[in-house]
């Protein structure tokens, strides 16, 4: 053999994948950098950072992705993934963009994971979308959520005096007046759920159904095996929800304040009762809504709990300032929302060819709108990857559907822009305010347990949060 | 807000066939290019209605998309494409903006189907449209083709195999059939032989760069440069003192575009490529030494050499897929594909067809449902389906008759294969496995072609 073909064809063999596991993605075992340095992939020839689409589905880019964004954006503005076939779009004006078309950048159904949310909004487009958003959407925002807001902070108020009877839970531990908690468990996964289950205005016993079927729908989403558990539950959920619907038709029920006087009726009662072209709503199309409820408020709004707390607690002056100042919640959470969304982003298919920075996008291709990416873009949010919730450049205000861009001030994109916007957006907005602010409210002279917090690969820093929101956040906090 | 590298964009892969898109200023000052929404321009467009159609009774729970390009299916990808065939024979890979056509029928339909699918060249994957031309189809570089194969298929072999035959021991699919095809190359060309290591170093870089990776892609359109450099001094050598060899009479050719160039060269071996031979004799030893009956057979019947690799690129197509593109808009299996449609044809999934063959996942050298004649589009000869290996593509414009016309690529393909394959058992008295060896197919990246990489075999001295 000649030599020199003999090196390329065992460079080829190395190069292939080795392991057998029953690893699903195309792995490739890239090294985990310090946190903010991207791994060296090649460069072209004109010095180009080139980017290997295996990057994508590696523990790397998992803890560490912002350094592969910046390479991204500031050379790849969209970034054609050849090995998925698909395109990233990472700038925060193209990914306001494409949000605002909704034309252009269409979310209607593909694959598996309609089927188990249902026929949403969430998949719909242009008049039939408003008209779905508006119906209850109208019941997250405004005078609604105001009414709501003292059941939400009963609600904190509650889980945490729970808290002083649960101490044989393996998440809680108390030592020399110190009790050692993980938020997680103890508040942030069950909080959002509770929200929800409240707001909507079912029994309390049926708290643990919500649990089972809002798990079994997230990991259904994805398809194949877990898909048909979710479509299931989906399934269970319709028929707990009907019968729910059919009883509140004849009989509403109400919200109460903290007094026990009636506030409003709750929503699925005020869905009962609206109107579309005379008609009233059907119970599928209520159920769906209700689905999609679900399983929207819990994830996101645990993510977001969990971050601004550790975010907060990892920068001890901005914390007390937040504590002297109550009107800093607001820059606290959307500089949370900036810093570490907790959904990275949102999916579109191209409805039409298109060119976009020189790239050719074929009509239907998936075209990933990054989040994570525009909130970290320098061309809007100076020194991005810091957390600062004094930032001049970052909007703090009333969340605005058409996003807000006056006088160098930008509204983050973790809610998105648009036609789509999350009709969550405020809810949870108050969801999370209220958890943080009553946590650190009660919890006296609180701070991270460094010891029992996850470490980084250099065994001694915290880890970062990267791509996933904190999973375990481990809470020390004084009794007396 | 900065705009200092807002400017920068980069000209990734520019598409000098895609129309000129309409271009519209976005919010931001984003140039969107749009298309019109108006009947007959057709250019890709989709409406809602479009996929509301698409979802009639579409329920695709039983696979991801992420599970075509995963690494078990690198390594064995039959059955998940057994659950394509039999459940969703079109699927919409949503993730990867394609279709997958996994039955027989179809995706030879869409093969005969010029009107409707068009192939891309590689060129095309590797962002290159307009990098010499494509010259197979010239008579004068086919006979050369063909002649030089026909002399050199023999000798190469031998001179390949005598260097390892007195060892004992070999690793066929590397020592042999990666380097046969290559090897031939350099005598078809007729390199110096001083320069063949290096040729055959660029050429496997050049093929393997096409693909998703943009490493190797940026090392193959290096290697494209670098085989044009090489070549170029040799083309004008031979343009003033001809041989017989292909490089001979692609210099000789005169073309309405200009004279030939060395790019010209380098695109027309791109396009040609060496994976089905390669491939093929590396599955064929694979399959036969997993099937000691079968070589058994084939040993004593030598007649059935050429039927053990017909069978080989069936039953283990090297090639798993062929891609096809929409033209326009169309109305195929109880869809409608949208202008630009990437088909991919799988070879793998239609070779193992049971609506075809009769227990296909069984590998029988000689069996009586597969046709033992070339394919020539969708007509069938012996009314037997021939397996999916050539992409039965649109006819040669020179086809095999008269007699003094060269052979198809098919047949020439089948005929040094067999050749090649005779003289292993010519040479290698008693081959079998190394006791111990557990060799198996495998995909070295994903995408690439599906064959057996580590195939060690001992032999009587």
């Amino acid at each position: 053999m000649t030599a020199s073909f003999a090196a390329v064809l065992d460079k080829a063999l190395d190069s292939g994948p080795t392991d057998q596991s029953e690893d699903i993605t195309a792995q490739k075992d890239f090294p985990l950098m310090p946190y903010g340095e991207a791994y060296d992939m090649g460069k072209a020839d004109d010095g180009t950072p080139l980017i290997d689409p295996r990057i994508f589905n590696s523990l790397e880019f998992m803890r560490n992705p912002y350094p592969y964004y910046r390479i991204m954006r500031d050379h790849y503005p969209v970034f054609h993934d050849k090995l998925h076939n698909c395109y990233y779009v990472t700038r925060y004006q193209d990914v306001t963009d494409c949000y605002f078309d909704d034309e252009g950048f269409n979310t209607i159904p593909k694959g598996s994971s309609s089927g188990v949310l249902g026929n949403t909004q969430l998949e719909l487009s242009g008049v039939e979308h408003r008209r779905r958003r508006n119906l209850y959407g109208q019941h997250l925002v405004g005078k609604s959520l105001a009414n709501r807001i003292p059941a939400i902070e009963r609600l904190a108020e509650e889980m945490i005096g729970d808290w002083d009877s649960m101490t044989h839970e393996p998440f809680i531990e108390d030592q020399d007046g110190v009790r050692t908690i993980e938020i997680g468990k103890a508040f942030a996964n069950e909080f959002p759920i509770r929200v929800v289950c409240e707001v909507l205005g079912f029994p309390k016993e049926a708290q643990g159904d919500f649990y089972y079927w809002y798990n079994s729908m997230m990991t259904g989403l994805g398809g194949s095996e877990t898909h048909k558990q979710g479509v299931e539950a989906r399934q269970h959920l319709e028929d707990y929800v009907e019968g729910i619907v059919e009883e509140r038709r004849k009989n509403p029920t109400y919200l109460y304040d903290n007094d026990g006087n009636v506030i409003s009726k709750d929503i699925i009662t005020k869905l009962c009762e609206t109107k579309v072209d005379g008609d009233y709503l059907s119970t599928e199309e209520i159920t769906s809504n209700i689905a999609l409820v679900v399983g929207g408020g819990g994830e996101t709004t645990r993510g977001a709990i969990m971050n601004m707390t550790y975010l907060l607690l990892n920068h001890p002056d901005q914390f007390d300032a937040v504590m002297k100042d109550e009107s800093l919640w607001d820059n606290a959470f959307h500089e949370t929302l900036r810093h570490s969304t907790p959904i990275g982003g949102q999916p579109r298919h191209n409805t039409y060819d298109i060119v976009m920075h020189g790239v050719h996008i074929p009509a239907g291709s998936l075209v990933n709108m990054v989040d994570f990416s525009a909130n970290h873009d320098d061309r809007v949010f100076k020194d991005p990857e810091t957390f600062d919730i004094f930032r001049d450049d970052l909007y703090t205000g009333k969340l605005i559907r058409s996003g807000y861009a006056k006088e160098g001030r930008y509204s983050h994109m973790a809610f998105g822009v648009g036609p789509h916007l999350c009709p969550g957006a405020w809810i949870s907005h108050q969801e999370a305010t209220i958890g943080v602010r009553i946590l650190s409210k009660h919890l006296k002279n609180m701070r991270i347990n460094t010891e029992l917090q996850a470490k980084d690969i250099d065994g001694k820093t915290l880890a970062p949060m990267g791509l996933i929101s904190v999973r375990d956040l481990w809470i020390d906090y004084d009794l007396k | 807000m900065s705009t200092q590298s807002q400017n920068q964009t980069l000209e990734q892969h520019p598409r000098p066939d895609a129309p000129a898109p309409e271009m519209v200023t976005g919010r931001n000052g984003v140039a969107v290019a749009k298309k019109a929404l108006t009947v007959g321009s057709g250019k890709g467009y989709r409406t809602y209605e479009i996929h509301q159609r698409e979802r009639v009774g579409e329920s695709t729970e039983k696979i991801k998309p992420i599970q075509l390009i995963s690494n078990d299916f690198a390594r064995n990808p039959y059955p998940f494409l057994e659950i394509l065939r039999e459940n969703y024979p079109c699927y919409r890979d949503w993730l990867g903006n394609a279709y997958w056509i996994t039955r027989y029928d179809d995706a030879t339909s869409i093969f005969a189907d010029e009107a409707n699918f068009q192939t891309r060249s590689k060129r095309w994957f590797y962002g290159l449209d307009n990098f010499g031309r494509d010259l197979r189809e010239e008579l004068p570089v086919l006979v050369a083709h063909e002649s030089r194969t026909d002399a050199f298929a023999g000798p190469v072999a031998e001179e390949i195999i005598g260097g390892f035959a007195k060892d004992g021991e070999v690793n066929l699919a590397v020592e042999f059939a990666a380097r046969y095809p290559l090897e031939l190359w350099a005598r078809i060309l007729d390199l110096p032989e001083g320069d063949f290591p290096q040729f055959v170093e660029r050429f496997w870089r050049m093929q393997r760069g096409y693909d998703w990776e943009p490493n190797a892609e940026k090392d193959g359109i290096a290697a494209m440069h670098e085989l044009a450099d090489y070549f170029r001094p040799l083309l004008e050598q031979r343009r003033t003192a001809p041989g017989e060899d292909m490089i001979s009479a692609i210099a000789g050719l005169e073309l309405e575009g200009g004279p030939t160039t060395a790019e010209d060269v380098v695109a027309t071996l791109l396009e040609w490529d060496h994976e089905t031979l390669h491939g093929a004799l590396s599955n064929m030893w694979f399959l036969l030494l997993t099937h000691p009956d079968q070589l058994h057979y084939v040993r004593d019947e030598r007649m059935m050499v050429k039927f053990a690799y017909l069978e080989t690129l069936r039953h283990s197509a090297p090639v798993l897929a062929a891609k096809r593109f929409a033209r326009h808009e169309v109305e195929r299996f109880g869809r409608l594909l949208p202008e630009g449609a990437m088909m991919i044809c799988s070879a793998a999934a239609g070779n193992r067809d049971p609506r075809q063959y009769q227990d296909p996942d069984t590998f029988i050298v000689g069996r009586k449902d597969l046709c033992q004649r070339e394919p020539r589009g969708l007509y069938r000869a012996d009314g037997l389906p021939a397996g999916i290996a050539f992409g039965l593509g649109k006819p040669s414009k020179h086809p095999a008759l008269p007699e003094d016309r060269p052979r198809s690529l098919y047949a020439i393909t089948r005929d040094t294969a067999t050749t090649a394959n005779n003289i292993v058992l010519d040479m290698l008295a008693n081959l079998r496995l190394q006791s111990g060896a557990e060799p198996h197919l495998q995909s070295l990246r994903i995408g690439d072609m599906h064959t057996c990489w580590d195939l060690p075999v001992v032999f009587d001295t």
